[in-house]
C-alpha cells in the first residue's frame, strides 16, 4: 500500500463513527448515510493529493461530506412533483376557504402525551413517508440541519416562497392524515 | 362581499399559509395584524395553527430520536477495501 492509502485507512478507523452520526442525523436514513461515508472517503482518496494539511483532517473529511449531503438535498428537491396544484383545492373553495369536509376538527386530546405515545409516533412517522419526497424533504430540513430557513433555501436552490409554499402543502397533508389515521379511528 | 372580506382579513386559505410562514421565517407587521385579525374571527384556522404546531414538535421529535446503531467496523473494513482497491 502507498503511503497515502496508509494515512488514509487511518482516517477510516479514527474517524468514520462520527462522519456516519453525522450523516445519519442529516439525512435520517442509515443505509444513505453509509454510502455517503463511503463515497467522502473515495473522494478524499482521489483528492489527497490536494489535502496540505491546513486544516484538521476531520475537517477536511467532513467538508465533503457536508458537500455529498447537499448533494442529496438538491437531487430530491429537483425531481418534479406534479400532484402540486391539486392539492389546494381538495382543501379549500374556490373562495380560499376550508372545503367542508376539511375544517380542522378539534382533536380533543392530551398533546402533551401524545408525542410520548409510540403508537402515535407510528402515525406520524408514517404520514411523513408518505409525502411526496420533495415535500418531505422540505419539512424535515428545518430539523437537520440548524439552519434557517434561509440558508437552507439558498443551499438547496429553492426560493424562499416556493419553501414555505411546499411547507404548506406538506403540512395540510399531513395533517389531514393523522386526523385520518389517528383520530378519527 | 365574500371578495372584500378576504381582501381585508385573508382567506383561510391565505391565513394557513402564513401560519406556516411564522413558523419557519419572520412575518412583516402587516401579515401579523392580518392573520390575528383572521384568527379572531375564525375557530378553524386557530385550531389550524395549534395543531400545526404540535406537529411542528410531533416532526421534531420524529427525526431527532436516536439514530439506528450500525456495525461501524464491518463498514470501515468495507471502506478500506475499496480504498486499497482503487
Amino acid at each position: 500500500m502507498t503511503e497515502n492509502k496508509v494515512l488514509l485507512s487511518n482516517w477510516v478507523s479514527e474517524f468514520t463513527d462520527e462522519l456516519y452520526s453525522w450523516a445519519v442525523f442529516k439525512v435520517s436514513d442509515s443505509e444513505l448515510a453509509q454510502d455517503l461515508v463511503q463515497d467522502t472517503f473515495l473522494v478524499a482518496a482521489e483528492k489527497i493529493e490536494n489535502f496540505r494539511g491546513d486544516s484538521s483532517p476531520k475537517t477536511w473529511l467532513f467538508s465533503i461530506l457536508k458537500n455529498k449531503i447537499i448533494d442529496v438535498y438538491r437531487k430530491k428537491t429537483n425531481k418534479p412533483v406534479n400532484i402540486e396544484n391539486d392539492v389546494l383545492s381538495k382543501f379549500f373553495d374556490a373562495a380560499g376557504a376550508w372545503e367542508n369536509d376539511r375544517v380542522p376538527k378539534n382533536w380533543n386530546e392530551e398533546e402533551g402525551h401524545l408525542l410520548d405515545d409510540s403508537e402515535f409516533q407510528l402515525v406520524l412517522a408514517k404520514c411523513l413517508d408518505a409525502l411526496p419526497e420533495k415535500w418531505s424533504t422540505c419539512v424535515r430540513l428545518k430539523y437537520l440541519s440548524e439552519k434557517k430557513g434561509e440558508e437552507i433555501c439558498q443551499e438547496v436552490g429553492i426560493a424562499l416562497t416556493n419553501y414555505w409554499q411546499i411547507v404548506h402543502r406538506a403540512k395540510l397533508q399531513l395533517r389531514n392524515c393523522i386526523e385520518t389515521n389517528w383520530f378519527n379511528e | 362581499m365574500k371578495k372584500i372580506m378576504n381582501i381585508l382579513f385573508l382567506s383561510c386559505l391565505k391565513a394557513s399559509e402564513l401560519i406556516e410562514k411564522k413558523l419557519h421565517l419572520k412575518l412583516s407587521r402587516k401579515e401579523k395584524i392580518k392573520l390575528n385579525v383572521h384568527k379572531a374571527m375564525c375557530k378553524a384556522c386557530t385550531l389550524y395553527e395549534h395543531q400545526s404546531e404540535f406537529l411542528e414538535k410531533g416532526i421534531a421529535k420524529h427525526l431527532n430520536k436516536k439514530s439506528e446503531e450500525i456495525d461501524s467496523q464491518q463498514l470501515k473494513k468495507q471502506i478500506t477495501e475499496k480504498i486499497s482497491s482503487l
